[in-house]
């Protein structure tokens, strides 16, 4: 790298900063929360049903047991929500007492961690079962 | 012993490091415009992401990037049929061409997944605003994406005028990743709009795969992947799995790991193929989407939703 390209390079990390740190300025900060009506809307994006849903304390990540058999899984991304429908056998489940974690092997979906005060029992069933 | 390149009888400018102050002052104008006058989205986290894409992507350019890319234009130039040199008709024919070469860069790019691994990553986004511009890949060089630009070197356009081309193609599509500018009239016949390339980044069945052009949207017209936008089916915007993350590494590098781990579970030659360089989404079952799958899909719901005569 020569001089010229370090100091590119610098200029373009500040311009990056800067611009973050107008757009925090600006309020641009809004997020999502996840409810039962928006994970109907995506389950019938998908031409499903939702039998039972789960979320964790604040809204941001939940699971749900479609008619059919299969999951649906939503996360909060901002002011989006992105979501993925899979096979249960698709996602590795751990239940634990105050948290379950689901775990998908895609590098653009990392597992979520959900902390529940109470996890319901047939979310702690596929725990069991994976 | 073959001639050398003809010199340009100007100095060549650096199309993309001028635009830049301008690149600011735009980013800058356009999130004013949506805080006070609340039209269009922003989101600091998306933004975030689609900045530092967009400085991974000029690291790595100039870590080796861009010296791969040079390497392989002049091998290719050292083995041209013509030698064309740096006259107005020339320049003319080498900007035809270098859109040309951008448009079936940019279409192969969405149909076949190889090519796709690295662009998904400027798609990833659920907003569409300016910064989603900057949003680039990492690993273009490595994905061989600069071989449809090589054709015209073989032909003979000297590898800097190509180059320049390029160059004011990628700042001339700048401007059109927004959601404040409207229609463009007639504009619109020749010319890549914000209008054409928010349907060229909408998810909706509807706009799947359509407007692929870098600074014409004739190719479009010509080649019959041109759809118009519809006003009353606003572009819902990011990709069919939208991603669960905004790391910049998983974001850069998802669907290569996603090749990857699909190879390893091939059961045939034929399958790894699929994998590679089938359609993204395809699958040896035909369980998963594809954007044709979607598109079939959509058009059944549509002509069941038509009422019979």
């Amino acid at each position: 790298m020569s001089q010229a390209d370090l100091i590119s390079t610098g200029v373009s990390a500040a311009f990056v900063l800067i611009m973050v740190g107008f757009a925090w300025l600006l309020g641009f900060r809004k997020t999502s929360k996840l409810d039962d009506a928006e994970i109907a809307k995506l389950a019938a994006a998908e031409g499903a049903r939702v039998e039972a849903a789960a979320y964790d304390d604040k809204g941001r990540t939940a699971v749900a047991k479609l008619d059919g058999g299969k999951l649906l899984i939503a996360k909060v991304m901002a002011d989006g929500v992105s979501a993925r429908v899979m096979g249960q056998g698709q996602a590795r489940v751990h239940a634990g007492k105050r948290n379950v974690s689901l775990t998908f092997g895609d590098l653009g979906y990392p597992s979520l961690n959900m902390r529940l005060e109470n996890p319901p029992a047939w979310l702690t069933e596929l725990g069991a079962q994976s | 012993m073959i001639a050398p390149a003809p010199a340009p009888p100007f100095e060549v400018p650096d199309a993309v490091k001028f635009a830049v102050p301008l690149f600011v002052l735009l980013i800058v104008l356009e999130m004013l415009y949506v805080r006070f006058l609340k039209k269009g989205r922003y989101q600091i986290t998306d933004s975030a992401a689609s900045l530092s894409m967009g400085f991974g992507n000029q690291v790595v350019g100039t870590l080796f990037g861009a010296a791969i890319q040079t390497a392989a234009y002049l091998w290719v130039y050292e083995h041209r049929i013509f030698t064309l040199p740096w006259t107005w008709p020339v320049m003319v024919a080498c900007f035809f061409g270098e859109d040309l070469a951008y448009y079936w860069f940019h279409r192969v790019a969405h149909e076949r997944r190889f090519f796709w691994a690295s662009h998904v990553v400027h798609h990833s986004s659920q907003h569409y605003n300016l910064t989603t511009a900057l949003r680039q890949t990492w690993t273009g060089a490595l994905g061989f994406n600069y071989i449809f630009w090589l054709p015209l070197l073989f032909f003979g356009f000297p590898p800097l005028m190509v180059a320049m081309f390029s160059g004011f193609s990628l700042v001339y599509q700048f401007w059109i990743h927004t959601e404040l500018i409207d229609r463009m009239g007639p504009f619109e016949w020749i010319f890549n709009t914000p209008s054409h390339h928010r349907v060229h980044h909408a998810i909706n069945a509807k706009y799947l795969d359509a407007n692929y052009g870098g600074v014409l949207i004739i190719w479009d017209r010509m080649f019959g992947s041109f759809i118009a936008e519809d006003k009353k089916e606003p572009p819902r915007y990011g990709i069919v799995s939208q991603l669960g993350t905004f790391n910049p590494f998983r974001v850069a590098l998802h669907e290569w790991a996603g090749i990857f781990r699909d190879v390893a579970s091939a059961k045939s030659p034929r399958e790894v193929w699929g994998y590679i360089f089938g359609p993204p989404g395809w699958s040896p079952d035909g369980s998963r989407k594809t954007s044709a799958s979607i598109k079939r899909d959509w058009a059944a719901r549509q002509a069941a939703a038509v009422p019979a005569e």
